[in-house]
């Protein structure tokens, strides 16, 4: 199921997704084509209404193309059912959120180890990875936290935690520095940049091109069309 | 997900907002409270009443005479006197009958010194004790060489004893029976309950028959039998040998028999009918309990929805949404089941304790309601949890 060496972790083919309101139909993306190597840091910079978010939920398997073809880590994965879905969300995707989305009321070690929980791995040894995910982005002495008890940057670093437990082909980020202050937004990038050096595959979606900056690719998206690569 | 995780997820959730957990299990502790109560206290009737009447007679079985009739008009059971102690004796052959007691009952005049009065005098067989479960409180009960040789002894009841203030000293005194002088030999333990069985004096067959009733009519025959499963089978024994010997061939018969099974029978399908009317009127409330915990459960889906969608987002799949919010509905209303059972078994013992029952407390009903309780959690919990399962994980991501 994984990738063969050289080839890429994502391959978007003629992808469209079009939501149908009843009335009318509004196009969100149109036929977007890319592919993107394993390894790679690229970001997607648009505006909002560009399309942005159906592209983060597409390429997160959130959501299903409404025609075109999305190949993941060697997987088509425009044709799964829900649980498919799932399972490849499960495996093969990390998401950083722009508002952490860390589960409320769930400390940083329980909210790191929940993505292992629903992978079957058992308690200890997914509270062992947790733990040395959070010691690495140095929040070893967070690990009891809850949400409300940490700074937006310790959040942020405690969502890249749990994106990285699972060691997935693909770490999804979505305006991960949106809600942070400059410094701890570098912080945060500097983390990315990072785990690219240490191999990851990372999409960054943004609207602000100094956060681009970061990656060493980026493409535009403007009114659900992809312009042609940029380079940063 | 594996059931530990399911456990470990409802438990911390339901620990996180105590109060509102309280309110919510609060329907289902009440309902399952009054199952378990109302339960003991119909079973507590119905052991009450039992009671009284095994305290008649252990499987007891009374053969009663016919009626007279004169012309048209037909007497009330018992009018005739078509039983006789040869009766009695042969009834004593047959299997299954344990002991017989013929009975020849009138009422009389009893004098003790100033004090008087009048009450029923028995003439009976030393198996009268047993037949109708009397105990001795003093002195002795009659012999065979009593109703052999006609003396003139009498046993008497508690409450007898109590008119007359005769006490454990006045053993071996005279009392007059009918204006005829007898020696008093015992006196009976109260039975309680019924004051009739009380009050009484028991004085040999034959002297009865010799000094009060001129003829060898007995007003009924009581027995009892091995065991109570034998009743039946006695009771059919007696009817064919009374016919046998009464001659009767066209099945209209000149005595009747009564058992205690049939009495027996009769009040436990009453209390049965009283026992489900109680658990039908309790259960009610466990359905509104469940109600209460589908409200929540609702109101709780809608609440972690953001909740929901990142638990999708990092990899669950719709089940794993359906059996968390299914946990977390059967572990209120589980919890609710066993509070409830504490309650109920609590209320039980008070009510039992005031009542003079006693504390009764039945596993099957715990057993149900526990089940109950369960299944309204089932029932009411797959909807809510329903819900959750299906939410798209990009709306609800996106939900504030």
């Amino acid at each position: 199921m994984s990738a063969a060496p050289g080839e890429p972790i994502i391959k978007l083919e003629e992808v469209s997704r079009i939501y149908d309101t009843g009335k009318v139909q509004v196009p969100a993306l149109v036929d977007v084509n890319l592919d993107v190597a394993n390894g790679e840091f690229l970001a997607i910079i648009g505006p909002s209404g560009s399309g942005k978010s159906t592209m983060m939920n597409i390429l997160g398997c959130l959501d299903r193309p409404t025609s075109g073809l999305y190949v993941l880590d060697g997987q088509p994965v425009d044709e799964l059912s829900d649980d498919g879905l799932a399972f490849v969300r499960s495996r093969s995707i990390g998401f950083v959120f722009q508002s952490y989305n860390l589960l409320p009321r769930t400390s940083a070690l329980e909210n790191v180890a929940t993505p292992l929980m629903y992978q079957g791995v058992g308690r200890k040894e997914r509270l062992r990875r947790a733990q040395s995910a959070l010691e690495r982005l140095g929040l070893g002495d967070r690990l009891s936290h809850e949400p409300s008890e940490l700074s937006g940057g310790q959040q942020q670093r405690v969502g890249i935690a749990r994106a990285l437990v699972t060691e997935p082909a693909l770490i999804l980020a979505d305006e991960p520095t949106g809600n942070l202050d400059s410094h701890s937004g570098a912080e945060v990038l500097d983390l990315f940049k990072d785990l690219h050096a240490l191999g990851r595959t990372i999409v960054l979606i943004t609207h602000d091109t100094d956060v681009a900056a970061a990656a060493d690719r980026a493409v535009h998206l403007r009114d659900g069309q992809l312009q042609a690569a940029v380079p940063a | 997900m594996k059931l530990a995780d399911l456990m470990r997820l409802a438990l911390s959730r339901l620990g996180t907002g105590k109060m509102r957990t309280a309110l919510t299990m609060l329907g289902i502790i009440i309902g399952v409270a009054s199952v378990v109560a109302l339960v003991s206290v119909a079973q507590g009737a119905t052991k009450g009443i039992s009671d009284r009447l095994q305290s008649l007679g252990t499987n007891l079985i009374t053969v009663s005479p016919g009626f007279t009739r004169t012309g048209a008009t037909r007497g009330a059971i018992g009018t005739a006197t078509t039983l006789t102690l040869d009766d009695a004796n042969s009834l004593a052959q047959l299997d299954g009958v344990q002991y017989v007691a013929p009975e020849l009952t009138t009422n009389k005049l009893i004098v003790v010194g100033s004090l008087n009065e009048t009450t029923r005098v028995v003439g009976t067989t030393p198996g009268y004790l047993s037949v109708f479960a009397y105990q001795m409180w003093v002195g002795s009960f009659l012999n065979a060489a009593s109703v052999d040789h006609n003396l003139r002894v009498a046993v008497i009841g508690a409450t007898t004893a109590d008119n007359l203030g005769l006490t454990e000293s006045s053993i071996g005194s005279t009392i007059l029976v009918g204006g005829l002088p007898f020696e008093l030999v015992g006196i009976l333990q109260p039975k309680g309950g019924s004051t009739t069985a009380d009050d009484q004096v028991v004085i040999p067959l034959s002297t009865a028959h010799e000094l009060f009733v001129g003829s060898n009519s007995v007003s009924a025959i009581g027995l009892s039998a091995t065991s109570q499963d034998a009743i039946s089978t006695v009771s059919a024994e007696i009817t064919a040998t009374l016919e046998q010997r009464h001659g009767i061939t066209n099945g209209v018969d000149d005595f009747s028999i009564a058992t205690q099974a049939q009495l027996l029978g009769t009040v436990s399908s009453v209390s049965d009918v009283l026992t489900l009317l109680l658990a039908g009127i309790a259960s009610i409330s466990l359905l509104v309990g469940g109600i209460g915990i589908m409200n929540i459960m609702l109101v709780s889906v809608r609440e972690r929805t953001r909740e929901i969608g990142i638990r999708k987002a990092i990899g669950a799949r719709g089940r794993d949404i359906l059996s968390q919010f299914l946990v977390e509905a059967l572990a209120l209303s589980l919890a609710g089941g066993v509070i409830g059972i504490g309650v109920g078994i609590v209320a039980s013992f008070a009510i039992g304790t005031y009542a003079g029952w006693g504390f009764i407390f039945s596993p099957v009903t715990v057993v149900v309601a526990v089940g109950f309780s369960l299944l309204v959690g089932i029932v009411f919990g797959v909807w809510p949890a329903s819900q959750a399962a299906r939410l798209d994980p990009v709306v609800a991501l996106r939900y504030e």
